[in-house]
């Protein structure tokens, strides 16, 4: 771990174990979990399977069969995809960590990607600073302008209007 | 997540129009009329478009921060022919329904 690290870092590492080690794994063998390795496990074998069926097919003189023998490891691949990333979600931390470790400062520092993509929620009502004008049109665009400030994280096209 | 909702919308639409044609009028025309050729087009684009699909729905579900299992059930749900427009709809009233409750209210004049 790199000396930089913040000090919450060592705070999230006392809810999440870091991965890798005998804790971390446990984390991923509860009975849950194991259903999911095993759906994981037999998906990707089936799937597999009716690709090779499919290739077997189109060596045998069927040539449309050659579009679902790429078709069925494609979907296998993006079954593994999906576990590999609910592995390392479930690795990277509870989802709704004790109300004692609810602070702001670590939650700001467990989910940063997640808030990047949510709609900015409370906004503080300063419409008043917003100079009101006789043109209506030049009023609604200094309102999307202000609102686009007070949101930073915000996309045009999320402004409610 | 308005645009991410748009997208699954559109291919949900998409698949779903495929996957009936494939069932409705393709499987009766090869196995009832011997006449093959709708299923090898349509369904060879149904399983690419299907792909389109679930990369859709995760990206959806991964926005709106749904569990693992909904966002099986979504990808499962474009599978059922006729099944997958109403669910679409579902998953549309579940993602404009928790947008719209905490719906930023900026600017509004304060009176």
């Amino acid at each position: 771990m790199p000396a930089n690290q913040p000090a919450t870092r060592t705070r999230l590492s006392e809810r999440a174990p870091a991965p890798g080690t005998l804790e971390a794994m446990k984390r991923l063998w509860t009975p849950a979990w194991i259903v999911r390795h095993v759906a994981m496990v037999v998906l990707v074998v089936g799937f597999l399977g009716l690709g090779w069926w499919q290739l077997s097919r189109a060596a045998g003189g069927n040539p449309i069969s050659w579009g679902y023998a790429v078709e069925w490891p494609v979907f296998a691949g993006f079954v593994v995809f999906v576990w590999w990333r609910e592995v390392r979600q479930e690795l990277r931390g509870p989802e709704a960590p004790g109300p004692a470790a609810e602070t702001t400062e670590s939650s700001a520092t467990v989910e940063p990607t997640r808030l990047a993509v949510r709609r900015p929620v409370r906004v503080s009502r300063t419409a008043a600073t917003v100079p009101d004008s006789n043109d209506p049109e030049l009023t609604a665009y200094n309102r999307y302008l202000r609102w686009l400030t007070d949101n930073p994280g915000a996309r045009p096209g999320d402004y409610p209007g | 997540m308005g645009a991410a909702l748009t997208r699954y919308r559109v291919i949900a639409w998409i698949v779903g129009v495929v996957l009936i044609l494939l069932m409705v009028i393709g499987m009766p025309l090869k196995y009832g009329f011997d006449y093959p050729l709708v299923v090898e087009t349509v369904g060879q684009a149904h399983g690419f478009l299907y792909m389109v699909y679930l990369v859709a729905a995760f990206d959806l579900s991964r926005r709106a921060g749904w569990p693992l299992s909904r966002m099986i059930l979504v990808m499962l749900a474009g599978t059922v022919p006729f099944v997958s427009f109403f669910a679409e709809r579902r998953v549309s009233g579940w993602v404009t329904g928790q947008a719209t409750t905490p719906e930023p209210v900026a600017n509004t004049p304060v009176h």
